[in-house]
């Protein structure tokens, strides 16, 4: 249907609209009409994808100078792929009413394991493998060997690609990456570098995070993005997390070790060159005089080595004179690395911020700050030198440049923390040296600064107003929409108290508590009997989720369990966890039923969509915050506290919540799908601010301390907030179970898609109304 | 193992949120309209009825009732066995009410078996023996899905095509325990015609969806007792026959009805055939109905002659299926508003109250709509036509 939205003429690929789609849209004009940034929450199984991907075409035909790209960040490699199927319906849309012909390139990009079709590389198993082989056949001097002696193998795809496909534009439609490969197949093209090359003058770019937001890789991939570009960062509940990965290095001493194995290599190899070729080593000198701006200018394939966010008045100055020629440099590492061994060599904790780490080394082995910060740039400038083909053997000397770098440019935002031994087990010495990121706004600050928009969208992003204050941005239009439904789908019940009246709650100190887990256990039990197929149960941790399943076999409630349904957990192997995924679902598929018991954090709690019968209920036991002893975490509350203003508590119910959220959200994929969210914790304080009295009053009782702040936001997505009833609060699990047993009799009822016409789903007709439009305005709440 | 309290009493089963359903619904339309929708369902059913369409008169059917722990349940009161097994009483009779030349099987599962309570036969007084019977029995273990459809398979698959062969599943677990992958048996059913109908006591099951989708029947979950019974009337009326089902003409014999008094010099005492496969103790009587072919005596009708194999029936009995034929037309639906005319219920002479009234078309006189749903369930015929066809 083709529709009005603020006066832009928008060709939306599908017969019905949900309301809150027309609302998204609205609130995404206007973000892009103002040029600036947005943060937009939608219920999943909404349609955002389709919403965005419409208004934001429509907006690139309308104005293509002002919007000349739309570069759109996923998470997964399936989740890229649905987009780029989402868009061929708009295409093919496009094609049909206007019968002009497609003149939009679209494209997704993933790594090279995903993408290279060299019968060789492509069957390595590993994503590093796969890189590093790729570059032992493309980089520049290798190619260059060739020339001088054609044994020396290259791959001809690429080689292909070099010669011819640079100079013909590909030509306009949709790549998925089948598509990219296919195409690369035909004409003998590398597919991995023809899409790198093609995003340039792409319409539109579907892709990971981590291409914009790892200083490493967006270095590389993105860097030559136009400004005017929209970015649209879907399923961002996370991004704060990402952010800070991405800047964050972990130091072992299995890294040292190996680390010293690349400085002998190296130091080998440049004994060696100098016999032999004393002039290239020089001309690298004079090079490095003459500053890095030039060293810059390198063929795209030499990616040796990454550049953390470098900030550009570095990139003018020279390499200082310490560390300019070759032996130096590897000196200069050595001591650096023997420095660190020595740190790691302690028996006791140590916090310490990046300024006093400086000191430290320059007191203890003379290194000044200047030299430290060029150490990344000055390893990458002689890797290439030395012409070191397989790049995969330096990363512990490329992770120990990047974090000499990084810790003497920013002397806020991050801190360093060794520890002699893992907490879970002091006796055995394992020493780690965390420099960690606290501010995750210093990757994405780049992001922010460059393109004109960029919008953050999410089924969890309340409570909204957080973002802005973590990544540091001013948006727009800050927006929550929910979810418009004939029928209520979802259910969300509050589980206080047993039977027997004990609190439920999965905080510390009560975890052993015997009765506790004996009512999670009945809690359980009692759903396996009146929830039809599938269960998703989620824990906090693996631990505790080991503790309790123990408790339960012993106490024989397993077993119970199990003339219901049959039981599947999730464990920290990937193979094993999907192999029960599998079984779980086969389960549910022929009547058996089934439980998934899995971890909030876990894979299945991010990537795994129950859609139907596959999960008809989920349940989480306790609340999901995180190891709060963690001194990592610590450090990170204390910055945010000085830095945003933001209190612990607040920001740890904030995480705790929005994953609770994505965890219960698993559920309900659509408008005609169901499902019970049952949330066994008794601090219902954190569910809704309209209820907060009444927790209050009736809490204070209990814990005053742990109340007194009841009146604090609501937590949780509106959309399931706005279900949530004075009489599905803190429950007991009998009650627990009376609901249940209606709500599903109530949804087992036949639906079909005339009842929901005209309240949830709006034809043409029915959106131009105008009472519609009214109700309409109300769907985005404005935070 | 923990042991389940015992629930005998009342006040420790299901809480009846009764106020609920008389909460001021401030949300706007939400829970107004899961009934709103249940209302149009019970329409739909009346106007589904009313096509022209050829319906399976011959039936035989299945009924499986899910014998499992579940059925201990106490959502339906005194428990849901006792329950479901009242209710089938009163479904089969009304099955062979509506339906005079079909027959019926009951089929309990439990323990992960299937067991047979009653074979296919024509007469309702056995079947209703066993349902009492089965009163007593207990529930245990789970139920499986696929012995059950299987066992009721083995028997329909003999019968002739031009009946309609159908299994209708009373299905409270919301587990089952199949032999065997139960989608191969599906497709089996799906070939031999079987037409699988489930109602749900709990929720809404997967497998009883593919199932049902598959083979062509309905699949529907309970809310309450009433509504429970609704469903289960929905399976009085005989459905419509598939197009690939042959047409045959069926010999027929009508009886009549002999009786002899004690006076009678000539009259014998004999036995009736039908003693022949009860357990009972066989009962001599005078009268009876004599098969018009071999003169086999029967003390019941219908019946199929244990001798010739005739169908043995009586014309009231034809008749009264007759109305599957010519059904009354649907009552038109007009809002409240709409209706200008006096605000009385023409059948049962209340208020109209709710939004919609049902004028006939042909009489134009108005009724509410429970007395729609009455004259066109039950009654077949309007009031309101009967009336003035009276004085004309």
């Amino acid at each position: 249907m083709k529709l009005n939205i603020d006066g832009l003429l928008v060709y939306f690929p599908y017969d019905y609209i949900y309301p809150e789609q027309y609302s998204y849209m609205l609130e995404l004009k206007r973000t892009l009409d103002a040029k600036g940034h947005g943060v937009l929450e939608m219920p999943s199984g909404t349609g955002k994808t389709i919403s965005l991907l419409s208004l934001i075409v429509a907006y690139q035909k309308a104005y293509p100078l002002e919007v000349t790209k739309l570069v759109y960040c996923s998470r997964t490699v399936p989740e890229i792929e649905k987009v780029v199927e989402e868009l061929r319906k708009l295409m093919d849309y496009y094609t049909k009413q206007t019968g002009a012909k497609n003149d939009f390139l679209a494209l997704a990009l993933s790594s090279r394991k995903n993408l290279c079709i060299h019968p060789e590389v492509s069957s390595l198993r590993f994503g590093k493998e796969v890189d590093g082989k790729c570059h032992s056949l493309t980089a520049s001097y290798i190619r260059a060997q060739h020339h001088s002696n054609p044994s020396q193998p290259v791959c001809q795809f690429y080689e292909e690609f070099d010669s011819v496909g640079r100079q013909v534009p590909i030509s306009p439609g949709i790549y998925n990456l089948d598509d990219l490969k296919d195409l690369g197949r035909r004409k003998g093209w590398c597919p991995y570098f023809l899409a790198r090359y093609a995003i340039l003058h792409a319409n539109i770019v579907v892709y990971s995070y981590h291409y914009l937001l790892d200083p490493k890789i967006a270095d590389v991939v993105s860097k030559e993005l136009a400004k005017k570009s929209v970015v649209v960062f879907d399923e961002a509940h996370n991004i704060d997390n990402v952010c800070i990965d991405s800047m964050s290095v972990n130091i072992t001493r299995r890294t040292l070790d190996r680390c010293q194995t690349n400085v002998e290599t190296l130091q080998n190899t440049i004994s060696k060159i100098k016999e032999t070729d004393a002039a290239k080593l020089r001309e690298e000198y004079r090079r490095l005089v003459e500053g890095l701006k030039e060293a810059n200018v390198a063929r795209e394939t030499d990616i040796y080595l990454s550049n953390p966010v470098l900030p550009d008045e570095i990139l003018q100055e020279a390499v200082p004179g310490s560390i300019r020629t070759a032996e130096h440099f590897v000196g200069f590492m050595k001591r650096f690395l023997e420095y660190l061994k020595a740190r790691l060599r302690i028996h006791h904790v140590v916090q310490e911020s990046a300024p006093q780490f400086l000191k430290d080394i320059f007191e203890k082995v003379c290194i000044d700050r200047k030299p430290l910060r060029f150490c990344a740039e000055r390893l990458r400038s002689l890797l290439r030198t030395l012409e070191i083909a397989d790049i995969a053997d330096f990363s512990a000397i490329t992770l120990i440049s990047h974090f000499a770098t990084l810790v003497s440019t920013y002397s806020k935002g991050f801190t360093i923390i060794i520890e002699p031994f893992e907490d879970k087990t002091p006796t055995i010495a394992n020493p780690v040296l965390h420099f960690s990121c606290m501010d995750p706004s210093i990757a994405i600050k780049p992001v922010f600064g460059r393109f004109q928009s960029v919008i953050i969208t999410s089924g969890t992003l309340s409570p909204l107003d957080i973002y802005p204050r973590i990544l540091d941005f001013r948006p727009v239009t800050v927006a929550s929409f929910t979810m418009t439904l004939a029928r209520t789908c979802l259910c969300p019940l509050i589980v206080g108290r047993g039977n027997d009246q004990v609190a439920m709650t999965s905080k510390f100190e009560t975890r052993e508590d015997f009765a506790v887990i004996r009512n999670y256990g009945n809690l359980l039990l009692e759903m396996s009997a009146v929830v039809p197929d599938g269960i998703v149960a989620f824990f906090t941790s693996y631990i505790y989720m080991e503790n309790i399943v123990a408790s339960w076999y012993e106490q024989g409630i397993l077993e119970n369990i199990q003339r219901n349904k049959l039981i599947f957990i999730e464990t920290q192997d990937a193979a094993e966890t999907s192999m029960a995924l599998e079984k779980y679902q086969e389960a549910c598929e022929n009547g058996r039923g089934a439980i998934l018991l899995s971890v909030a954090r876990g894979k299945v709690s991010e990537g795994i969509d129950f859609v139907h019968h596959f999960g008809r209920a989920v349940i989480m036991f306790g609340v999901p915050y995180v190891y709060t002893q963690s001194r990592i975490l610590k450090a990170r509350l204390e910055y945010l506290r000085e830095q945003f203003q933001i209190r612990e508590n607040d920001f740890l119910t904030f995480d705790a919540m929005r994953h609770a959220a994505q965890c219960v959200g698993r559920v309900i994929r659509g408008k005609t799908d169901y499902g019970l969210m049952i949330f066994a914790d008794k601090v219902s304080k954190l569910f809704g601010k309209k209820h907060a009295n009444f927790s209050l009053s009736f809490n204070c009782y209990f814990s005053p301390q742990r109340y007194a702040r009841a009146d604090k936001r609501g937590k949780l997505p509106r959309w399931i907030q706005e279900h949530l009833t004075d009489g599905s609060l803190n429950l007991t699990i009998d009650e627990t179970v009376q609901l249940s047993k209606h709500f599903l009799r109530q949804m087992a009822q036949p639906f079909r898609q005339e009842d929901q016409l005209g309240l949830s789903l709006l034809t043409l007709e029915q959106l131009q109304s105008e009472d519609m439009l009214q109700k309409i305005a109300q769907i985005a709440h404005q935070a | 193992m923990d042991e389940e309290p015992e629930r005998t009493k009342r006040w420790e089963g299901g809480y009846e949120r009764t106020w609920e359903v008389l909460k001021e619904d401030e949300s706007g339309s939400l829970k107004a309209t899961v009934e709103d929708i249940l209302f149009q369902a019970k329409r739909k059913r009346v106007f589904e009825s009313h096509g022209q369409v050829r319906l399976g008169m011959m039936r035989h059917l299945f009924v499986i009732i899910d014998s499992s722990r579940s059925m201990e349940d106490q959502d339906l009161k005194p428990n849901r066995l006792t329950s479901t097994l009242k209710l089938m009483e009163y479904f089969v009779e009304e099955y062979f009410d509506q339906n005079p030349i079909s027959q019926i099987g009951i089929i309990a599962t439990k323990n992960k078996r299937a067991e047979k309570l009653t074979d296919l036969a024509g007469n309702p007084k056995k079947h209703i023996a066993a349902l009492k019977k089965a009163v007593d029995s207990t529930c245990v273990g789970e139920p499986s899905l696929y012995n059950s459809l299987n066992v009721a398979m083995q028997t329909l698959k003999h019968m002739p095509a031009h009946t309609s062969k159908e299994i209708l599943v009373i299905f409270s677990s919301l587990t089952t325990c199949d032999p065997a992958n139960i989608y191969e048996l599906i497709k089996t059913l799906n070939g031999l015609k079987i037409r699988v109908s489930v109602i749900g006591l709990s929720a809404e099951v997967r497998v009883c969806t593919i199932l049902t989708r598959e083979t062509g029947g309905t699949y529907n979950v309970i809310l309450d007792e009433s509504h429970f019974k609704e469903l289960l009337m929905q399976h009085v009326k005989p459905p419509p026959a598939s197009s690939s089902s042959e047409c045959s003409l069926i010999r027929m014999g009508f009886p009549q009805h002999v009786i002899a008094s004690m006076s009678d010099q000539d009259a014998k005492p004999s036995f009736s055939m039908s003693h022949l496969d009860s357990t009972g103790e066989p009962v001599l009587s005078l009268g009876g109905f004599y098969c018009p072919q071999c003169r086999a005596k029967y003390t019941e009708l219908p019946v199929e002659c244990k001798v010739c194999g005739l169908t043995l029936v009586s014309a009231p009995h034809l008749a009264r299926s007759f109305h599957h034929l010519f059904p009354l037309e649907a009552f038109q639906e007009n809002s409240l508003e709409e209706y200008k005319g006096e605000r009385f219920c023409e059948a049962c002479q209340g208020e109209l109250k709710d939004k919609s009234v049902f004028t006939c078309l042909a009489c134009k006189k108005v009724f509410c709509v429970e007395c729609d749903l009455f004259i066109h369930d039950t009654l077949h015929s309007c009031p309101g036509c009967m009336q003035t066809d009276g004085r004309s």
